[in-house]
């Protein structure tokens, strides 16, 4: 069963994952747009935020995006040696090394926090990325409401 | 006491003759460490240390009511050492603005200028590995499913009244403006509920990646008792093992996460 | 006597949340004694100051105090109820129990806060008389005591070395625990524990006499210059109480929060413009001695202090208000 199958059951009792993805501008974003016009259906559950470069990503979009509502964040870039702006992609490399290891010592599923590498030339590598990440946090289930992560509303 | 001794008569030599214009120390008041400032040489008398001295006096100067007064002379212990040498590393500090009088429980050290405090830090600390209980902690933290994890932080950070002592007490956290003080817009909620106490305390966490000399300042100011170590360790673990960075003994190393390395592992990207 | 066993303090506590009320008291957590509400299985350290004070269930850390919700024509404006619970706050000193008495000062200053306010009228105290104190404890320098009575719904006594305790309601809140202390308590023989002793280790009217006529002194900076500027006194101290609004908004509504604040934060009194006029920690520092010996004297009569001694235990470089008294008591008394 693919994931776009499972796409077009109704409301039902699949949980459906609120997917948030920060993209580079110049490759993923391009690549996404390569798979829209190839006209690649992927899992519709993600929303795409594009920047120019990952390498404006600050740890705290990552949790902006789990206190508003996010099941699971996608961070998505140039390849390394690739970057519009040369080092960006670098930078945010060794950030997220670090904050990827502090989220889940603090109790984010590691499924939920995921990062890629896609070109502008890579319209199927993004379908297939995002319809297996839609999948993978599919299965960690709903982002617990109990998590401190999650903003609770005010009562 | 021989430590208090030496450094009582050497911090008044400096006074003296005005190579410095105040000294940063503790003095004792009953079984507290308080910081002291002095700017007369008579003064000194008061100056003392011991192993319960647990606050990093580097944090002071950052204030702004000290920043001036340079040059200045600190007493300091291998912790305060290396985080003097960060904040050299991050042009906070200026050329022989700053006297080092030096000690640990081995005894006085002297006054040092910032290059004998690295030949030094080299000599006794190099080897040292982080806290070990602290990382068996963190074992068995991370031995948990993510749920247990996050009610355990959630425990935890119930407790934070963001009253920022882990801050102030920092000698890394000098922003002038703090990111919770930014409010266009409003990235870290100021109410002490769950979700603005997650992301203040992963973010300072993050903010002092590879510049935390683990002195466990922060965690002792922390009037809730909270377990600001085992995000710090974990944290400066971390670094070490994807960069193999320690911060404090370099005062020419490049902060670790304002640069990078071509052969950076990304094993997690896909 | 009728005596209370110590060992029934948990019994006595699910009794009273049985009759419907939250049970606040100094509950044993790790390594740490704190004020919260009991559940059962929490360890009761009656006789432990704890490290928070009660005024975090009068005046909580956080909480929502009004509220617009957003719709396509424009917005509502709704009314949030103050959620007062029926509440024993138990075993709290006559420290704590004093600093309540200023915080109702200034609650019902001028305009009648229903947040605080229900709160406090839905709260029992139930006081101890300490029967320990240490270094940084002062209340007698600032005409408190260790047996005070004053503002207390009943008073508990400890006895027999701290095994067992006495309990006199003294006003009708206090009498509605009649019963319920009386269902655990038996006859029996009782030596009452001695009263804490705490020495006077300043005169308080020395001091606000100094701040009346002392701001412009340089003492200040001096006395200042260790201060790190956060807000562990402030929010731990259970007489003081700044606030702050804040707006925090979703596309769906506006939460208008009211958030501790501390006068030692450097961007307390920063205005828009850009002007602060406290722009240095001894400016702030002296805000804090003013406000408590001085400010809140002339205006309600009584200093905002009394004595618990948490901002010398908690702060993080030491600064106890009671040493800073001292100081000051000491050079005016040379002079």
């Amino acid at each position: 069963m693919t994931t776009t199958e499972t796409v077009k059951d109704t409301a039902g009792d699949v949980f459906q994952p609120r997917l948030v993805a920060f993209v580079c501008n110049w490759c993923t974003y391009a690549g996404a747009d390569l798979t829209g016009t190839s006209r690649l259906a992927y899992a519709p559950h993600v929303r795409v935020l594009k920047l120019p470069c990952t390498g404006r990503i600050d740890p705290l979009f990552v949790l902006k995006a789990f206190e508003g509502g996010a099941d699971g964040v996608l961070i998505s870039g140039c390849h390394p040696g690739d970057c519009h702006y040369s080092s960006g992609n670098y930078h945010a490399r060794r950030r997220w090394a670090v904050f990827r290891r502090l989220l889940s010592l603090t109790g984010i599923d590691e499924r939920r926090l995921q990062f890629s590498w896609v070109s502008a030339a890579e319209g199927q590598k993004f379908a297939d990325l995002v319809n297996r990440i839609t999948d993978e946090v599919r299965a960690a289930g709903p982002f617990d409401p109990s998590n401190p992560a999650r903003r609770l509303p005010w009562k | 006491m021989e430590i208090a001794t030496k450094l009582r008569a050497d911090a008044a030599a400096l006074l003296g003759d005005g190579r410095v214009k105040l000294v940063i120390g503790y003095a004792a008041r009953g079984a507290r460490r308080v910081p002291v400032f002095i700017s007369e040489a008579p003064k000194v008398e008061v100056l003392m240390w011991d192993a319960t001295c647990r606050q990093n006096l580097a944090a002071y100067l950052s204030k702004p009511d000290l920043k001036t007064l340079r040059p200045v002379a600190i007493v300091a212990s291998p912790p305060v050492m290396r985080s003097l040498v960060v904040l050299a590393s991050e042009a906070q500090i200026e050329d022989g603005s700053v006297v080092i009088l030096g000690l640990d429980e081995s005894g006085y050290h002297g006054i040092l200028d910032l290059g004998k405090t690295v030949e030094l830090l080299n000599a006794v600390c190099k080897g040292q590995g982080l806290d070990r209980e602290i990382l068996g902690r963190l074992e068995q933290i991370r031995g948990m499913s993510p749920q247990e994890r996050a009610a355990f932080w959630a425990s935890e950070f119930a407790k934070c009244t963001r009253c920022y002592a882990c801050r102030a007490a920092c000698p890394a956290c000098y922003c002038a403006r703090c990111i919770v003080e930014k409010n266009v817009p409003q990235w870290i909620s100021t109410a002490a509920a769950a979700h603005g106490n997650f992301a203040w305390n992963i973010i300072r966490a993050f903010h002092v990646a590879g510049r935390c000399t683990s002195c466990g300042a922060c965690q002792a100011a922390c009037p809730q008792g909270i377990p600001l170590m085992l995000l710090n360790v974990g944290v400066t673990e971390s670094v070490e093992t994807e960069f193999g960075i320690r911060a404090g003994f370099d005062p020419d190393a490049k902060p670790a996460i304002g640069s990078y390395s071509l052969e950076d592992k990304e094993d997690f990207i896909r | 006597m009728t005596l209370l066993k110590l060992s029934n303090l948990s019994d006595l506590a699910a009794a009273l949340q049985a009759q419907g009320y939250r049970v606040v008291a100094p509950i044993q957590d790790d390594a740490v004694v704190r004020l919260r509400s009991w559940r059962p299985g929490d360890t009761v350290r009656i006789a432990a100051l704890p490290v928070n004070s009660p005024k975090d269930f009068l005046f909580p850390r956080c909480e929502a105090i009004g509220r617009y919700v957003l719709d396509r024509d424009g917005f509502t404006s709704e009314d949030l109820p103050a959620r007062a619970e029926k509440t024993v706050l138990l075993g709290i000193r006559p420290c704590d129990v004093a600093a309540l008495a200023g915080l109702d000062s200034v609650f019902a200053w001028g305009y009648p806060d229903k947040f605080y306010g229900e709160r406090r009228a839905a709260t029992t105290i139930v006081s101890l008389v300490c029967p320990s104190a240490d270094d940084d404890c002062f209340c007698t320098s600032v005409g408190g005591a260790p047996d005070s009575t004053v503002g207390a719904d009943a008073m508990l006594r400890l006895c027999n070395g701290g095994t067992a305790m006495t309990f006199a309601s003294m006003t009708e809140k206090g009498k509605a625990l009649d019963a319920v202390f009386g269902q655990f308590s038996s006859p029996g023989e009782a030596a009452v524990d001695p009263v804490a002793e705490v020495p006077v280790l300043f005169n308080s009217e020395v001091v606000t006499d100094w701040c009346s006529k002392s701001f412009e002194s340089t003492v200040w900076r001096t006395l200042g210059l260790a201060c790190l500027g956060c807000g562990a006194c402030a929010f731990m101290c259970p007489a003081c109480h700044c606030f702050d609004i804040q707006d925090e908004s979703t596309d769906a509504q506006v939460d208008r929060l009211r958030n501790w604040d501390s006068c030692g934060f450097s961007q307390f009194t920063l205005h828009a413009s850009g002007h602060n006029p406290r722009p240095d920690q001894p400016a702030r520092w002296r805000q804090r001695m003013m406000h408590k010996f001085r400010y809140f004297k002339e205006r309600f009569g009584r200093v905002a202090c009394t004595g618990c001694g948490r901002c010398g235990r908690l702060c993080p470089t030491g600064m106890a208000i009671s040493d800073v008294c001292r100081e000051i008591a000491r050079a005016e008394e040379v002079r």
